[in-house]
Order: C-alpha cells, then structure tokens, then sequence
C-alpha cells in the first residue's frame, strides 16, 4: 500500500464535498502471528465532487465499496489515503474535536431502520441526544425541538414517547431522518435509507427527503442499488464497481447516454414494471460474479465480465476522464472518442411490439 | 384442470399477542407452462401461501381450513409420509436466502445427490453424475470439480444456482420461488431470471414467482396475483394488471414506484398509511383505511368483481351501490384515472364457490 500522500489540509473550492484520489484498505490477518496477508481494497482512488443543494446519486452492486465512502465522509472509518474536503477542510486532517463539530454539518441516514435505532430509548430521546451532545437546546427547548423535528418528517408529537418497536419500518426510517435533521446539518449521506422498506413505503421516504432537501437546502450523497430509486432523486450519477468509479454524469445524461459497458449492461438488468416494455426490451446479462476487492482484476475492474474488452483492457488500467463532463474510465470509450460503445444484445425481444 | 389449485385456504398464527391470519380465504389456480406472479409487501400472506402447499407450516401456524389440489389430489389431506413424496419430486422450492437453506457441513454435490437418491431411486454413481449434469446446466462453472466444494465455497448468486439445480434435479411439475433474487445484485439477477426462463421452456415447468419487484413480475409472468392483508385483491394477466388495474391498491404500488424509463422528475406518489396489523384486520376491505376512495361500505366483506377475461378484483368500486355512496376521502389520486369506473358498473356475482 502506497504511503499516505500529502494532501493539503484545505482547498479553495466551490463544491461543498470533494473527494480526491480516496483510499480505504482494510488489512487482513492471518495465522498465529496475525500476518498482514492483504487488503480488501474496498475504495481503490475514488474522485468525486458534490456542490451545494445537489444530490449525488452512488450506485454499485455489493462489494462496489459505495457504503465505506459514505463512512469515509463521516470519519466513522479512517481512510488509508487521499483527501476528502468538506467546505474546503480536509475532512482526514481534523482533530478528533475538529470531527465532533463536523457532524453538526454532516449526518448519515442508516439502511436499516431496525438496527439503527437504540431500542432502550424512547424516540424522543433518540432524537433529542444530538441536541445534548452538539449542546443545541435546553431543557424545555429541547421537546419542543423534538416535537417540531417529528412533524417535519411527518410524524406526531406524542410519538416521542414511544419506542422503535412500536413503529413500522417506514416510520422508523422517518425518526432516523428526524435525527439527522436535528443538527441543522448541511450535508447529509443517505445510506441506502429506503432499501430495507416495501415499495408503497419507499415512495413515502423518498418524497421526504426531497421535500427536506427543498425546506433545508440539504446537500445529499444518496447511496444505493437501485438505479430507478437513484435516478429519480439525483441531479448527478456516480457508478461504482470493486473499488473505483467507472462513470459519472448528470443524471439525464447517465440515463440516456451510458458509456461504460458496465454501467450499459447494469441499466439493461433493470426490469421495468411494464409488460408491453419488457417484451421488447433487449438485453445484456453479464457473464459471472462480481470480482472480489481482495484480489481485483488487473487493468480495469470490468474487464473479466466485459463483453467487449480487449487486450489494453487487462493490463492497463483505464484513466477517469471527462467528455464535456461526463467522467469515464474506459479504453473503449476512449478510442471512440467518447462515443457509447455499442454492445450486443445476448437476449432478444420475447414478444412482438404490441400496438 | 389446473395442474394446482388453491380453494379459500386459511392460515393462521397463535401468537401471544393473538391470532394472526396470514392467508385469509385465498383462491387461485395455475396451468402447467406457466408463469404466476403473486405480488405484495411484507406481511401480506404471500410466503405464507407457499408454505401451506409445501405443508411446511410449523407451530404455532395452522392450516385452519381450505383445499389444495395438486393433479386432483388435495394435498391437506395427504400423510407426512406421502407429503415427504411429493416435496422435492412433484413441487419444489427455491428460497430467498440460499445460504440458509444449504446444509453447511455437506458439500454441494452431496446435498444435490441426496435429493437424487431419494427421489428418483439412482444409485451413488448415477446420482453424482445426474448432479455434474445439474450443475452444467445452471452455468456454473467446472462442476466437476465443483460439486465437493461446500456452500460457502459459492458466492451468493452460484449458491441461487445451486437451490435452482437441487430444485430442478427432480424435474418437478410446480416450482415455487419465493423471492428467489431478492438478496442478489441485479446483474446477477437478472442471470437467474434468463436461467429460470431457459428451465422451464426445457422442463415445461408451472412457476409460482413471489416477489415484491414488479419489475420482475413484468419481466417474467404470465399472470399476476396480488395479494394485501392476507387475500387476493386483484388477479389477472400482467397486461392487465400493469396497463388497467382495477384496485386502487394495485394503483397506489405502481405509481409509488419510481421507472427506469419515466420522463422528468416527476413527484412519486406514495400511498398513505402503513401496513394492515394482521392482529386486527378490518372488517371489510383491508386496505380500506389507506385508500383514497373509501366508502361506507367498504367495512363490509368484499366479493370479487368480475372484469371479463380472467381478471377480478376485490374492490366496491366495481358495485352499483358505489354510486350512491361518494368515497369520504379524495386526498391523493392515484396516476390511473378511475373515469372509467362509472361507465363499467359490472358488478358480478362472486366468482369462487
């Protein structure tokens, strides 16, 4: 593992997050000794940059390592190297008093609304620690505070004095939104929040959080699998994949014109809830598993499901570059310009077009 | 004849809190060769059904009454032993986790040839061999070598393959899968679905798929069951269902769902309210508390409406006595618009016995 490279600890920038060369290696042991045997190379040089009042929208399949960005963001985990800066501090560089007062600016929403929580404390007292711990209110201020959060994310006020198990899923995931809220946070990761939740609900959510966005001006890293949940709440697309971003783009853009092949063949996977679509649709299923981020494929990540890859594509490593904005990191693309490479369809339309 | 069928089966759950009815009367059939989706949202009875025609219903759970005929046999009347038979042999299973339902201390290619043995009378040797052939055919790769690995030896989509070959190895009639790609990348997923698709054109195969993906419903099914608070609300083919659905809940879940392919950023449109509590389920129509269009007689038991063509739905809407009655609330309209529903005042008798 390279040596910490030194980053300087602030940057002028408009962006509110930006995100440089980012590395998170988790060493693994072994034997009597514990020998350092390797790395699970979950973030492997990620760059990336939200501005104020967006929402960057992070997808990637299991083991994509999108999550450990997210806890990067938070200091919830050291990063092994790079840099990552929040209103043109170096989010790596503070002091741990210097962390305390960035998660008065920064908060997470968890994915599961069931672990989340503390089930030995009432929500109101869920809610009203981070105005303890960030001393934000006092005494009477404080439930009159809590009260207010709970309306906000649409819950009653006499629900603070219950507890977790008392609320359904959906509900749930509103208090540990109501949380994150009560720092007045600038900036927000929303870790998978409406994965864990039944579709009717996920709907509920995901409006809040847009409405949130628009009352508070909240600045999100929406973290997720689901491209169609991301795509409706995103103003840019970030794609993940062992460790590394293969595209990133303005959500439209993303949508329509997907240049990587990976990214092509993940919104192909995507079945849409038509009949009359999906019996036209062609599409691409890829061949074999996601690699492992212990032992990432050489050259670019892709290349051993790739249904175009060629020879430059196992050796060399792709470089992240910018087409009038659009950031790939594929040598195919890269050849043609920037242009979409054109992949073969391995399944063909099941019925004929219905009028 | 249906190849199964299902008559007002009822399942319930002695629980501390009381009884819990999980499947509430439910009816269906399905044909050989064919896809059944049976769609809704945890808790709405739909594992439950499968379940109850596996028999594999434990304690506390009962089936409280209903029939379940398979090739003309009800399965609720048959001996364990005879259940033992048909398990596996006729119908077979595919479950959401599949590191949960592999035995870890035994290698693949043991717990698939077991099933071989038992089943189909082979010796060892035939057996293993039927297992290599099992495994080729499910993509995965070098499976003779494969077959003496153990489960966590697989990743998490080799391991869906594995259940799907353990499954299949018996060539049953009926294979139930409930939410067999819910834990898997959709990448990986969508290699499942294209494997399942690639069975049963080969084996000829009914499916029952249980999800709460409406995408892979549209994907993949023929029909479409949809299920809330332990009944079927609405049933019809996927054209049907997905371009005029009838109940206002089957509505409500397909504008709640944010497309792939929608135009814009336009605003989600959620339903109301949470889940039924299976506890204390309504008198009359179970969703009738989150719906826009409630009526006063909504607490009443609801019949299904009969649309022509195979599709039904529970919903009073269809009842010329809606007429009189104006919906109390109309806060939300669903996407669909309901204008039709005037116009078509087919209230038919109930359609099951």
């Amino acid at each position: 593992m390279s040596v910490l490279q030194e980053a300087p600890v602030t940057e002028p920038t408009t962006d509110l997050v930006a995100v440089q060369d980012l590395y998170k290696y988790f060493p693994i042991h072994a034997g009597l000794l514990s020998r350092h045997i390797g790395d699970v190379r979950a973030v492997d040089g990620v760059d990336f940059s939200i501005a104020a009042g967006e929402t960057l929208g992070l997808v990637g399949e299991s083991g994509s390592g999108k999550t450990t960005v997210g806890r990067l963001l938070l200091r919830l985990l050291p990063a092994t190297s790079g840099a990552a800066y929040f209103e043109g501090q170096n989010i790596l560089k503070m002091t741990r008093a210097q962390v305390r007062r960035l998660r008065k600016d920064i908060q997470i929403i968890f994915q599961d609304p069931y672990a989340s929580l503390n089930p030995r404390m009432t929500v109101g007292d869920i809610i009203a620690e981070p105005l303890h711990i960030h001393k934000l209110a006092r005494g009477k201020d404080v439930d009159a505070k809590v009260h207010d959060l709970l309306r906000t994310v649409g819950l009653s006020a006499y629900h603070a004095n219950r507890y977790p198990h008392e609320f359904s899923g959906g509900q749930r995931q509103r208090i540990g939104v109501a949380r994150a809220l009560a720092v007045s946070p600038k900036f927000i990761v929303a870790d998978e929040p409406v994965s864990a939740l039944d579709v009717s609900i996920q709907a509920q959510v995901v409006n809040l959080l847009q409405d949130l966005q628009d009352q508070f001006g909240l600045t999100y890293l929406f973290i997720a699998h689901d491209l169609s949940v991301v795509r409706h709440i995103s103003d840019r697309v970030a794609v993940m994949y062992v460790g590394k971003l293969m595209e990133l783009a303005d959500r439209e853009e993303l949508y329509r014109q997907p240049l990587h092949p990976y990214t092509q063949s993940l919104l192909s996977a995507i079945p849409i809830p038509d009949p009359r679509v999906e019996g036209r649709r062609e599409r691409i299923i890829l061949q074999g598993d996601i690699p492992s981020p212990v032992n990432p494929p050489s050259g670019c990540r892709f290349h051993t499901r790739c249904p175009i890859a060629f020879e430059r594509c196992i050796t060399e490593v792709p470089e992240f570059k910018s087409y009038d904005g659009h950031y790939v990191a594929c040598h195919a693309v890269e050849q043609l310009g920037g242009k979409q490479p054109e992949i073969r369809p391995t399944t063909k339309a099941r019925t004929v077009p219905v009028a | 004849m249906a190849l199964l069928e299902v008559k007002n089966l009822k399942t319930t759950f002695a629980t501390e809190d009381g009884l819990v009815t999980a499947v509430n009367g439910l009816s269906y059939a399905i044909d050989a060769g064919t896809t059944l989706g049976i769609v809704g949202e945890s808790g709405s009875g739909k594992s439950v059904t499968a379940l109850s025609i596996m028999r594999l219903i434990q304690r506390p759970g009962r089936i409280e009454s209903g029939e379940i005929f398979f090739d003309g046999q009800n399965l609720l009347t048959k001996s364990e032993s005879e259940m033992r038979h048909i398990r596996g042999n006729d119908i077979a299973m595919i479950f959401q986790d599949p590191m949960t339902s592999l035995n870890p201390v035994l290698t693949v290619g043991e717990q698939i040839s077991e099933a071989i043995q038992l089943h189909l009378g082979y010796n060892r040797r035939d057996a293993l061999e039927k297992t290599i052939d099992m495994l080729k055919l499910v993509h995965i790769p070098s499976p003779d070598k494969r077959v003496k690995d153990y489960p966590h030896q697989f990743s998490g989509g080799m391991r869906q393959r594995v259940m799907i070959a353990m499954s299949l190895s018996c060539e049953p009639k009926v294979l139930i899968a409930d939410e067999p790609t819910t834990a898997l990348d959709v990448t990986i997923q969508a290699q499942i679905l294209e494997l399942m698709n690639e069975m049963q054109s080969r084996t000829g195969a009914a499916i029952i798929l249980i999800t709460h993906d409406l995408g892979v419903v549209a994907e993949v099914c023929e029909n479409v069951l949809v299920m809330y608070g332990g009944n079927m609300v609405e049933y019809g083919t996927a054209q049907q269902i997905f371009d005029q659905p009838k109940m206002p809940y089957t509505q409500g879940l397909l504008s709640s769902l944010p497309r792939l392919d929608a135009e814009g950023h336009e605003r989600l449109v959620p339903i109301k309210g949470q889940p039924p509590n299976l506890l204390r389920l309504p008198p009359g129509c179970a969703f009738a508390p989150r719906c826009a269009y409630r009526m006063p007689i909504c607490d009443d038991p609801v019949p299904l409406y009969d649309f022509r063509d195979g599709h039904v739905a529970r919903c009073f809407l269809y009842d010329e006595r809606s007429a009189s009655q104006r919906p109390i609330a109309v806060e939300t309209a669903p996407r669909v618009s309901l204008s039709d529903v005037a116009a078509t005042p087919q209230a038919m008798a109930e359609k099951q016995p």
